[in-house]
């Protein structure tokens, strides 16, 4: 504050404000507010000082501001001599601290008072660069609006701002890039915002920016000026001569007061004392830089090589193949790097085509940078190759053609041929011994690892098993179906054989049974069982051989079927039927012959 | 043409498809040797995990070959991985090669067949049909062996990597269980977008990242 109060520049512009405008002074007290430093660092604060000349003790509105955090620290009051008056005043000490980096603009403390800058730095460096204070300005020489000042520079109207095209050479070849950089000046306190990117005038030229601006701090004719700087570059697809300039919209803060007082304020130059001398709004500007101009020539016909691909700088080539020493099949990769600067897009090489006793695939390539816009670089194109055969192969030199802008022809860089030693493989240094051979490899186990075999001609489709392939098991399910039904139908067919059988068997045992029945009856002399038992065995008997019902068996169907020859049965039903109703009783030779004649039935009947 | 020279020509053409079967190229397939060699190959430049994957499957085509049994054992035995030596139904099992085996499995699938059925054709020649039936049968076994000692080999997996995390659960967050080493042979159960599912030789399951393990037969 001191400083302020006792700012010889300061007195003395109060004092003539107070020698021409008394009467404005007495009636209403002078409010002004001050900031010091006007520019800090981030963590750090300044301070701001809101001044009130007068007798009013009107509690202090403290400002707000988006990013910044006041807090009163202090008041104070104190009277001042000025021109050999009284002045009283008071003033109010408030610490101001940022939240974030960049320009503030604090609102003034009367409609008609000038706002304050504030200029928050993020790194301690530009924060160590000339600071603007903001409260006190050393003498500035006057920067007169609208003039060129050195370097180039063309000012805006109001002085606040310039712009700037940086070109580093006129004359170009079509499809050749070419590093620009495009720079904004600007006025610290004059340029309110930026609204927009810088653009190019014109259809001849477009420009990409896509990296954030480098930020600067320069003095420009004893000014402090902040300068951003865009890096690009451009490239012209067609021959001819080209003016264009660039140009940014800005807000800038404008003086409402004449160009008379302009002057005076020109002579303190920073925004407290248009506070207080005077007013600004904000206005909507174009900030445009002087036009460059372009001739862009043809690239040269005469002298193109074929295995031009329209790189257009200064590049040299080198290349390396690794590893040095390898056996046949194994593979190699072999590497040529282009360095330099030019438009490395289109950089391209096919590398090593069609070697005898190699086999080549196609490179890949990569791109690594060195500078913001691509321009400087090394590209890499890699290639792996494989040897066919041992020994010491020689790999041919590897070219690049480009046109040169600076010798203005076109350059085939060469490197030099590369010699590679290449061991026989595994299968050419071994030799096949009782099928087996023996490697030159070494190996971790000592040796103890058995020796590779030779690879025969016999090559399975698959690792899973034959018989688990479901291709092949259809044969052996087509072939299980194919027996179980063959088994099945044979079976069937010999089924009413076995039907046959098994009634004969039943009939057999049944006749037994009856045999062993009629011979116990004999011997008991049970006649009635005896025939009973015989008559039953014969009926059984003869229904299975005349297919009938046994009860269909009877006196007269065994005379239709036999005749003559089946007395003896006639007699035995006759004899039967006899016993069973008259009781009629026999002698033991007649149980011997009509026991032989039932198993004589019985014997024919298993002989048939 | 009667019955029985239908069925018969039926059974012919049944063997000419799977001739066909056998006889149709293998343009890019396996061989023993070549495995063998690939597994001698990565044993050398130090990397068991992949010697032991390729000897597993030189190992399933060439059951038999002391070679790759004995470089196996042997590339385990560094790793510190138990070595088991196979016993005398695995050794009489896989006697012969799995291709061989699915054939005599076919042989014996023909010579039971016709000996049942010419059992219900015809009395005659009794033993000799018994005889047939007995060697058919045990051909069909000995392929049914094969599979059931093969089967284990079929379902494993290698690990491949220098060590391969067990997760708890398949996804790469998952917690870990346990840590198996390179050249581990584990069984697979199941897989699940990117792990495996499985089970080493104690038992202990948990799934694993699919980068990690290799499996003895592509899926």
């Amino acid at each position: 504050m001191a400083r302020i109060i006792f700012n010889p520049w300061l007195i003395a512009v109060i004092g003539i404000y107070f020698a021409m405008d008394t009467g404005a002074l007495a009636d209403a007290p002078l409010v002004y507010a001050t900031i010091e430093p006007a520019q800090i660092t981030l963590g750090e604060s300044a301070v701001y000082t809101l001044t009130n000349m007068g007798d009013s003790t009107d509690n202090v509105a403290l400002p707000a501001v988006s990013g910044l955090r006041f807090e009163i620290v202090g008041r104070r009051r104190q009277i001042e001599f000025i021109n050999g008056i009284t002045v009283p005043s008071s003033a109010t000490i408030i610490r101001v601290t940022p939240q974030v980096a960049g320009i503030f603009t604090i609102p003034g403390v009367t409609p008609k008072s000038q706002p304050l800058v504030l200029q928050v730095n993020t790194t301690p460096s530009s924060a160590n660069a000339p600071r603007a204070s903001g409260g006190v300005t050393p003498y500035r020489a006057p920067i007169l609006s609208g003039a060129t000042m050195p370097k180039g520079i063309r000012l805006t109207e109001d002085g606040s701002a310039f712009m700037r095209l940086e070109v580093p050479k006129r004359e170009l070849y079509v499809g050749e890039r070419v590093p620009i950089d495009i720079q904004l000046g600007m006025r610290s306190g004059f340029v309110q915002h930026l609204d927009g990117l810088p653009r190019f005038t014109g259809d001849d030229f477009t420009l990409n920016l896509t990296n954030s601006p480098d930020r600067s701090e320069e003095s420009l004719d004893g000014q402090p000026f902040v300068l951003l700087t865009w890096h690009s570059e451009i490239t012209v697809v067609k021959p001819g001569s080209f003016s264009f300039s660039a140009e940014m919209p800005i807000t800038v803060r404008i003086r409402t007061r004449s160009r008379r007082d302009s002057i005076l304020d020109d002579q303190f130059g920073d925004p407290f004392l248009q506070n207080i001398f005077g007013a600004t709004v904000p206005k909507d500007i174009n900030v445009t830089s002087p036009p460059a101009e372009l001739k862009v020539l043809a690239l040269p016909t005469e002298g193109r090589p074929p295995d031009f691909h329209g790189a257009i700088g200064t590049f040299s080539i080198e290349s390396d193949v690794s590893p040095a020493t390898a056996d046949a099949g194994d593979p190699l990769t072999l590497r040529m790097r282009v360095t330099g600067s030019g438009n490395f897009d289109r950089v391209d090489s096919l590398m090593l085509e069609h070697i005898d006793q190699w086999k080549t695939y196609p490179p890949k390539s990569s791109f690594r940078p060195s500078d913001p816009t691509s321009h400087k670089g090394e590209k890499i194109f890699e290639q792996p190759l494989i040897a066919l055969r041992p020994g010491v192969q020689t790999l041919p030199a590897l070219t690049f053609t480009y046109f040169d802008p600076n010798t203005r022809r076109y350059e085939t860089a060469r490197t030099p041929p590369l010699s590679v030693k290449i061991s026989p493989s595994l299968a050419d240094a071994t030799a096949v011994t009782d099928g087996k051979v023996a490697s030159t490899v070494a190996d971790p186990y000592g040796g103890a690892l058995r020796p590779d075999h030779a690879i025969g001609q016999t090559m399975m489709e698959s690792l899973t098993p034959l018989y688990l392939q479901k291709r092949f098991l259809a044969v052996p399910s087509l072939l299980a179906i194919l027996f179980a039904g063959g088994w099945f139908a044979a079976r069937l067919r010999k089924a009413p054989n076995r039907k046959t059988k098994k009634s004969d068997r039943a009939a057999t045992r049944a006749a037994k049974r009856a045999l062993t029945g009629m011979e116990a009856a004999a011997r008991n002399g049970d006649v009635g069982s005896f025939f009973e038992l015989a008559l039953s065995a014969v009926r059984e008997v003869l229904a299975v051989k005349w297919q009938l019902a046994p009860d269909q068996v009877t006196t007269a169907e065994v005379l239709n079927r036999t005749g003559q020859e089946g007395q003896e049965l006639t007699q035995l039903f006759a004899l039967a039927d006899e016993s069973k109703y008259s009781g009629h009783k026999q002698g033991k030779t007649d149980f011997g012959r009509w026991m032989r004649v039932v198993r004589e039935q019985l014997l024919a009947r298993n002989a048939a | 043409m009667n019955r029985c020279t239908r069925v018969a020509a039926l059974i012919v053409g049944t063997m000419l498809f799977g001739g066909q079967i056998r006889a149709e190229p293998a343009q890019e397939g396996y061989s023993a040797a070549a495995l063998y060699n690939l597994a001698n190959s990565f044993a050398r430049a130090g990397r068991p995990g992949m010697a032991v994957l390729n000897y597993e499957r030189a190992g399933l085509l060439a059951p038999n070959d002391p070679d790759i049994e004995a470089n196996l054992r042997l590339v385990r035995e560094s790793t510190h991985q138990p070595v088991r030596s196979r016993n005398w139904f695995e050794r009489i099992a896989t006697m012969a090669s799995p291709e061989a085996t699915a054939w005599l499995g076919i042989i014996g699938i023909l010579t039971a067949g016709a000996s049942l059925l010419t059992g219900v054709l015809s009395v005659r020649f009794r033993w000799l049909r018994r005889m047939g039936t007995v060697a058919g049968i045990g051909l069909v076994g000995l392929n049914v062996c094969n599979a059931v000692v093969l089967w284990p080999t079929l379902h494993a997996g290698v690990i491949i990597s220098a060590q391969a995390d067990v997760r708890v659960s398949p996804v790469p967050m998952g917690d870990s269980l346990f840590v198996l080493p390179e050249a581990e042979t584990v069984m697979i159960k199941a897989e699940h977008e990117g792990f495996v599912l499985i089970e080493t030789r104690t038992g202990r399951t948990g799934w694993v990242s699919r980068a990690s393990l290799a499996s003895v037969v592509s899926r």
